[in-house]
């Protein structure tokens, strides 16, 4: 049996199966009745047949018919209509449903083409919300058989999604295909047809596709004049990377359970229990991955059913109590094996908010925490053993090095993970307390004498994180511990993904201000770590946005003007980004990108990232951009992360700013340089409001400012240094190096002096204390998270404190030396930008780990480096070349070859030859060209 | 003839791209054959020429690669290179099993080289590439090949490329003529295409050649118009066009300007056998330097050529005897070929009068000579291509009375290298005065004697380089020195040949000489410069003789 065969065999009897269960469900999205699924199907042909020629004398043809929902519409418009599908099932319902009516012929189909029907006979070919659950394979098979049949001034309308490939494999005849638009209009090319059109369709569902990066559009195609070539080709034009023919077994996410089982809800919430049982009848009968928590599921739906206690699937509790030689023999093995834990659990104070307490089963105690059970309710042992068995069998498993548990519960999975798991096993466990109560309700002494690892709590330093361990949760702690368990995975995740991803990423800066350097620094952090980061440097048309001003006096023109000049820099963005795509763009705060250029991104699959290094309540522009970016890092908490998630960022997270520990360094300056930039006490930065009212009252001192925006009358002419002039990152080290006393005031537009609320920190703080440079900084709220205050780094609060500690600390030269030793150790242990852009990093990839997989698994460079397994060296040249951050072209792989360089190696030989062939065809053609012009 | 490599059974014939190409490497394939009758040929061609090998005899085998699919896995990228990268280490392994032992390249490009050196074959005739990846032209002819297409160098040559090529590959029995096999059954064909044109002259058949590889070497299409309505309106001539179906926009405005049913156009009618056969039918083929020129003399349709923009006829002239060459007499030709031209106005130099005149003369028979007045040597030279006595083919000038200002310098490196590289006798009209003493200190050349110069001061330096290697505590200082110096000297020479157009293909040939050398041993290699240089300093004497003698 050839593959399409089989392929057409599996979706045959799929089909069959969900149309036997619920036809309405399943073919439609109105499922109430009839009459509300008929008229779904005259509102979505009249989408998919607009402006199509129709008329008696006209013929039309749906693929993937279903049972007739669209065809009865489409009788009324055209004198012959064709209904195909593959499901006997479905043609027979939809005889049953449509009746005898001479215009409509229904054909069970063959499941990879169009017979019987004639070729150059349809005028209308349709097919909505079927193509895009059928194998690649199949769909090139019907793009070659639309050729076919269409007349050649007929129209195709076919319903499609546009967007990243989510790896489905070859038999899931249910996930949705998507496929990128030039794929798509390449093999629509080689079916012989050309995409005359592509219209977004807004979908009748409550699910955002979008938000995903998938469009759903209906595409035009009508055909060319040419002959197609073989479906081989399609398929492959379609999907270069192919899909996976693993028949997977109990995937994480059986869509089909899981919808059914969303369906049973709803139909018992609505009362239809009748239904809904036939629903959780049909997961249980049909569905491969009947597991626990489904069944858990399938239980509270059916007590909703059930409405009456009588019924309850749950027996009463039994609670019981735990025992002290259990405890005392557990804590035995415990005491030998993890000596700290022991001591944590023999000191530890149990909270009462735990509310932990131990029920009895049939199968033996089970644990509860706060109302939740965190074993099976009634069967441990069979629940355990079912749920570590799928799991398993996942994929992820096959190469790990380790298995992480979270959640200790009684140990019951533990047991089962020991006794089927080939690799070593560790459980992390979020409370102590709970912890403890399980060693005193069952001997573990086994489970505890092998198990390899066992921490209480969140990530630290003592528990050993192999980036190839895969981490399991039990799915009782997503919802308990749901911040526990999101730090272990950016701990385990964030780790993995440093050492196994190699992501393209881009720093995007901003066209003029303070943050230019942060873009720097980051990507100079990025770099350090390895990853394949470039800058996108943005600085450079400051000059041209501030040009504005030369050509406009009126305000509202100047903003249309630089919008307009914003715009075209995002654009550039975009096309550089289009040329040398990435995986993840880093934004600084105030850099030129717009919404609709972020929008295309995330739907090329590009996650988007903001470190929004500002005052959140002083620049809003937050409100209108943050749904537009997947992840953004604050430097300020508490209100701030909220107000920002609320408008619609995907994840917030805090990230203060940091200091680069190869540029912001003491420095040995020569006498000249002191003399030209030091002082007894200096301030770098704007002159902001508050700035400029406090350190007028400094003007008695010897004291020099630095930096941009500041008046140049008394007393600031003769403290403000060259004319008030911007100063370099080059030229501000030199000033923190040569000052004795550096002033650290934050800025504040509204008030005087120092701010008592202000919380965030500027970047300053860090790369005076990297510098080894002695500062005075205001009281901030967020301070004593990053130094010991008084120890590592002088604070004031006001004007009489600022000039108590200037006095002082002018006078005390050795005690500022002390300060600044342990104040550039505290930086450099802890507020690089090195540690940054990992803690950034380890969330970017624990929550995208996945996607940024399967996108480098899927990547051009993984393909190539999959075929080259053959040969060694080839292999290696595109290992090199990816680690570069180059594009997979020929000239990348040739980049680093030089003739007369020593020995050339056969592969090497062979790559100049292509490259030559290829300068001479070119040459060729383009003589060629000259013939003719 | 001096032969490098006198015994060859299993050889490998490099011809990638051109149908020209092919034919002209015919004679030497025959060579070949008739050396050693068991020897076993294989062609390597691109794959859609390996039509026109169908017809070439004395081919065992041809192989084609697709180049084709190579640049269109290239462009595509991604595991398009892949593709392509396993496609060439298959062609590689393929060819290696054939374990040739002798490959003859002409091909100048740089992929056939790196292709022959990854194959492996240790005899060569032509390009090739060493581990390095530099050039390697080991044949002295082949070198003379290079030399002779530089462009600068063109016009100082008269060897016709084909001579040159068999040349390389040591052939010097060769048949005096291109070869190419016509079945009968393309015969056949053509014969029923041109009884069935409905020609209502009875006159001679003249096939036209309007299309030509590179756009400046076609004649202006209304030229042809003029020249084929003088042909059927004056001379009963019936008009055939030939040409591919890619032409046709070049033909097809000719057949109706003419709007003659005498006029008629086979383009796109016929494959390549068939061509062959079609001009086998004319009485005379007028064309530009065309492949379509080269299989008019396979098959012995006499040829009127137009040399035009970068073409030279000396170089790829008509391998016969009696045909007609017309070269413009213009400053800017021969051109560069790898240049477009905005204004050909070479072009101008022919008439259609002058054309027709030709064609006429040649259907009658020979020619040997044309009025001035219809082609004025000032604006073109009428040549007739010949044979000397050493069986290499050569042109005469039949209006031409002097004019040429690279006439003598072509005859005196013509019998430089046919004596120098040929080894062939060359004493022909030697003034006894002409017996120099062994140095040249003044010449009638210029540059000449600066060049000597330089050959024997390179000699010495190498004298002392040898002696510097041979004394172990001689300073390295001084070998550096030397070295330089050598250096410096070279990059002179090639100086000197920039700067004296005529001596252009003397300094080439040595930087090739000097490009090629082998090995790492020091003194081997010494030895090998010193050659180098004594060859120079022998050619510098010789060229001076056969310039004074000419």
């Amino acid at each position: 049996m050839s593959n399409l065969t089989k392929l057409a065999e599996q979706m045959r009897q799929d089909w069959d199966r969900r149309v036997g269960h619920d036809y309405r469900f399943w073919m439609s999205d109105g499922y109430q009745d009839d009459a509300q699924m008929w008229a779904t199907g005259e509102r979505d042909f009249a989408i998919v047949s607009a402006q199509v020629p129709n008329g008696d004398d006209k013929s039309a043809l749906e693929i993937g018919c279903g049972v007739g929902r669209m065809l009865r519409t489409a009788a009324k418009e055209f004198g012959r209509v064709v209904g195909l599908d593959v499901s006997q099932r479905a043609i027979h319902k939809a005889r049953e449903l449509i009746g005898p009516d001479s215009r409509i012929e229904l054909v069970v189909g063959s499941g990879f083409d169009l017979q019987p029907v004639e070729s150059n006979s349809i005028d209308f070919l349709w097919s909505y919300a079927a193509l895009t659950s059928m194998p690649t394979k199949v769909i090139a098979s019907y793009l070659l058989e639309m050729k076919r049949v269409i007349k050649p001034t007929g129209v195709i309308r076919l319903q499609v999604y546009f967007g990243q490939h989510m790896g489905v494999s070859e038999n899931d005849t249910l996930h949705l295909r998507c496929y990128s638009h030039e794929n798509f209009r390449r093999a629509v090319e080689l079916s012989g047809m050309h995409v005359s059109a592509s219209q977004e369709l807004i979908l009748p569902i409550p699910v955002s596709f979008k938000e995903h990066g998938v469009e759903a559009v209906i595409v035009t195609l009508q055909p060319k004049d040419c002959a197609p070539e073989d479906a081989d080709a399609i398929a492959q034009a379609l999907l270069p990377e192919g899909e996976s023919d693993t028949t997977a077994e109990n995937a994480p996410l059986d869509l089909e359970a899981w919808m059914t089982l969303r369906y049973a809800e709803e139909l018992a919430d609505a009362g239809e229990h009748r239904r809904a049982r036939q629903a959780l009848d049909y997961v249980v009968s049909n569905c491969r991955a009947t597991t626990i928590d489904i069944r858990d599921i399938i239980e509270r739906i059916l007590a909703k059913t059930e409405r009456a206690s009588r019924t309850s699937v749950r027996p009463e509790p039994v609670c019981i109590k735990g025992d002290a030689i259990l405890l005392e023999q557990n804590l035995g093995v415990i005491r030998e094996r993890f000596p700290a834990l022991h001591t944590r659990l023999v000191t530890r104070t149990g909270s009462s908010e735990e509310a932990i307490e131990l029920r009895q089963t049939e199968q033996g105690a089970v644990l509860w925490r706060k109302g939740a059970c965190l074993d099976h309710a009634e069967k441990p042992l069979s629940a355990a053993d079912t749920w570590v068995s799928r799991s398993l069998r996942e994929v992820r498993f096959e190469n790990a090095s380790g298995v992480v548990v979270i959640g200790f519960g009684l140990g019951y999975h533990l047991e089962k993970f020991l006794e089927k798991s080939s690799c070593p096993v560790s459980c992390i466990e979020p409370s102590i307390e709970a912890l403890r109560t399980a060693l005193s309700a069952r001997d573990l002494r086994s489970v505890l004498s092998k198990i390899q690892q066992l921490h209480v709590g969140g990530p630290s330093e003592d528990f050993r994180i192999d980036p190839k361990i895969e981490l399991v949760v039990r799915p009782q702690h997503l919802a308990l511990d749901a911040k526990f368990v999101e730090g272990w995975k950016a701990a385990l995740y964030g780790k993995r993904g440093m050492a196994a991803l190699h992501p393209k990423i881009a720093v995007l800066g901003p066209i003029q201000g303070g943050t230019i350097p942060t873009g720097l620094y980051t990507n100079n952090a990025l770099l350090r770590w390895g990853q394949r980061a470039r800058r996108l440097d943005m600085s450079g048309f400051n000059s041209g946005f501030n040009l504005v001003d030369e050509f406009l006096s009126t305000d509202v023109r100047k903003g249309m003007m630089r919008n307009s000049y914003v715009e075209m820099l995002s654009q550039l963005v975009l096309e550089s980004l289009t040329e040398k795509p990435i995986d993840i763009l880093i934004c600084m705060a105030q850099a030129p990108i717009s919404p609709r250029v972020l929008t295309e991104l995330r739907r090329r699959g590009v996650i988007t990232v903001l470190w929004f290094v500002e005052d959140y309540l002083r620049f809003t522009y937050w409100r209108e951009l943050a749904q537009f970016f997947d992840f953004i890092f604050t430097i300020q908490k508490g209100e701030c992360l909220s107000a920002i998630k609320k408008a619609g960022a995907g994840e917030v997270h805090y990230l203060p700013t940091a200091c680069d520990p190869y540029l912001h360094v003491p420095m040995n300056l020569t006498a000249e340089e002191r003399e030209k930039w030091g002082s007894p006490i200096s301030f770098v930065g704007a002159g902001y409001h508050n700035r400029q009212q406090m350190f007028a009252s400094l003007a008695h001192y010897p004291f020099r400012i630095w930096g941009s925006e500041w008046p140049l009358c008394k007393p600031f002419d003769r403290l403000v240094q060259e004319e008030s002039r911007r100063i370099a990152p080059e030229e501000y080290i030199k000033i923190f190096n040569a000052t004795a006393v550096n002033l650290n005031l934050h800025s504040s537009m509204e008030r005087d002096g120092v701010d008592p609320s202000g919380d965030f920190l500027n970047p300053r703080t860090f790369e005076l204390a990297s510098c080894g440079a002695f500062q005075l900084v205001d009281e901030r709220v967020l301070l004593s998270e990053a130094f010991e205050v008084g120890s590592e780094i002088v604070t004031f609060k006001d004007l009489p404190e600022l000039r108590e500690k200037i006095d002082y600390y002018l006078a005390h030269p050795e005690e500022r030396e002390v300060i600044n030793r342990r104040a550039r150790a505290r930086v450099l242990k802890d507020h690089t930008y090195d540690k940054r852009l990992e803690e950034m990093l380890s969330i970017i990839y624990a929550s995208k780990y996945e996607h940024l997989k399967t996108r480098e698994d899927s990547s051009p460079w993984s393909t190539m480096e999959k075929r080259s397994e053959n040969h060694p060296e080839l292999k290696r040249r595109c290992q090199v070349a990816a680690a570069r951050g180059e594009e997979p072209t020929l000239d990348a792989l040739i980049s680093d070859i030089v003739t007369g360089n020593g020995k050339l190696s056969e592969t090497e030989q062979k790559l100049l030859f292509l490259f030559h062939v290829r300068k001479q065809i070119i040459r060729m053609t383009r003589e060629e060209a000259g013939l003719k012009g | 003839m001096k032969k490098r490599h006198p015994h060859k059974s299993k050889i490998l014939l490099v011809n990638i791209t051109r149908l020209g190409d092919m034919l002209q490497a015919t004679p030497t394939i025959a060579g070949m054959k008739a050396e050693n009758p068991d020897c076993h040929i294989t062609v390597l061609v691109e794959k859609q020429f390996k039509e026109v090998c169908s017809v070439i005899p004395n081919i065992d085998e041809v192989i084609g690669i697709d180049l084709g699919f190579t640049c269109r896995s290239i462009a595509r990228e991604q595991d398009g290179i892949i593709d392509a990268f396993e496609y060439v280490t298959e062609l590689v392994e393929d060819l290696r099993k054939q374990n040739f032992d002798y490959c003859l390249n002409m091909s100048s490009s740089a992929y056939t080289a790196l292709l022959l050196n990854l194959i492996g074959i240790t005899r060569n005739g032509g390009w090739t590439a060493d581990e390095e990846g530099y050039r390697v032209i080991e044949s002295e002819w082949a070198r003379l090949f290079a030399a002779s297409v530089f462009h600068q160098n063109r016009q100082f040559n008269s060897l016709n490329l084909v001579d040159i090529f068999r040349c390389s590959a040591d052939v010097e029995e060769h048949p005096r003529k291109l070869l190419i096999n016509v079945e009968p059954s393309a015969k056949e064909y053509c014969a029923s295409l041109i009884r069935e044109a409905g020609f209502t002259n009875k006159g001679p058949l003249i096939a036209l050649q309007a299309g030509a590889s590179q756009g400046k070497r076609q004649w202006d299409p209304q030229k042809f118009v003029q020249l084929a309505k003088i042909l059927v309106n004056e001379h009963n001539a019936r008009v055939v066009l030939t040409g591919s179906a890619k032409e046709s926009h070049i033909i097809d405005p000719i057949v109706a300007g003419c709007a003659s049913p005498n006029v008629v156009s086979c383009a796109g009618k016929t494959s390549v056998p068939q061509l062959a056969a079609l001009v086998e039918q004319a009485d005379v083929l007028v064309t530009g330097d065309t492949g379509t020129m080269h299989m008019a003399v396979a098959v012995d349709t006499p040829v009127v050529a137009m040399f035009l923009a970068s073409a030279f006829g000396f170089e790829t002239g008509p391998y016969s005897e009696g045909n007609i060459v017309l070269q413009p007499v213009i400053g800017c030709g021969p051109c560069n070929p790898n240049k477009s031209c905005a204004r050909p106005d070479c072009h101008e130099q022919i008439s259609p009068e002058l054309m027709a005149h030709l064609t006429m003369a040649r259907v009658a028979g020979e020619v040997l000579s044309v009025p001035v007045e219809l082609a004025d040597p000032r604006r073109v030279i009428v040549y007739r291509s010949c044979f000397d006595q050493r069986g290499f083919c050569d042109m005469t000038p039949i209006n031409q009375v002097g004019g040429d200002a690279f006439a003598r310098y072509r005859s005196a490196y013509r019998k430089l290298w046919l004596d120098d590289l040929g080894g062939y006798e060359v004493r022909e009209g030697s003034k006894p005065e002409a017996q120099r003493s062994l140095r040249v200190v003044e010449s009638p050349i210029d540059g000449l004697v600066e060049v000597a110069a330089c050959a024997e001061k390179g000699q010495q330096l190498i004298k002392e380089l040898v002696h510097l290697v041979k004394d172990t505590s001689s300073p390295a200082a001084r070998l550096g020195t030397i070295n330089k110096e050598i250096s410096e000297l070279d990059r002179h020479i090639e100086e000197l040949g920039f700067h004296h157009g005529s001596l252009g293909p003397i300094s080439r040939m040595f930087i090739f000489a000097k490009e090629n050398l082998q090995g790492s041993d020091p003194l081997d290699l010494a030895s090998q410069m010193e050659r180098v240089y004594q060859d120079l300093e022998r050619r510098c004497r010789k060229f001076e003789r056969y310039y004074i003698d000419s």
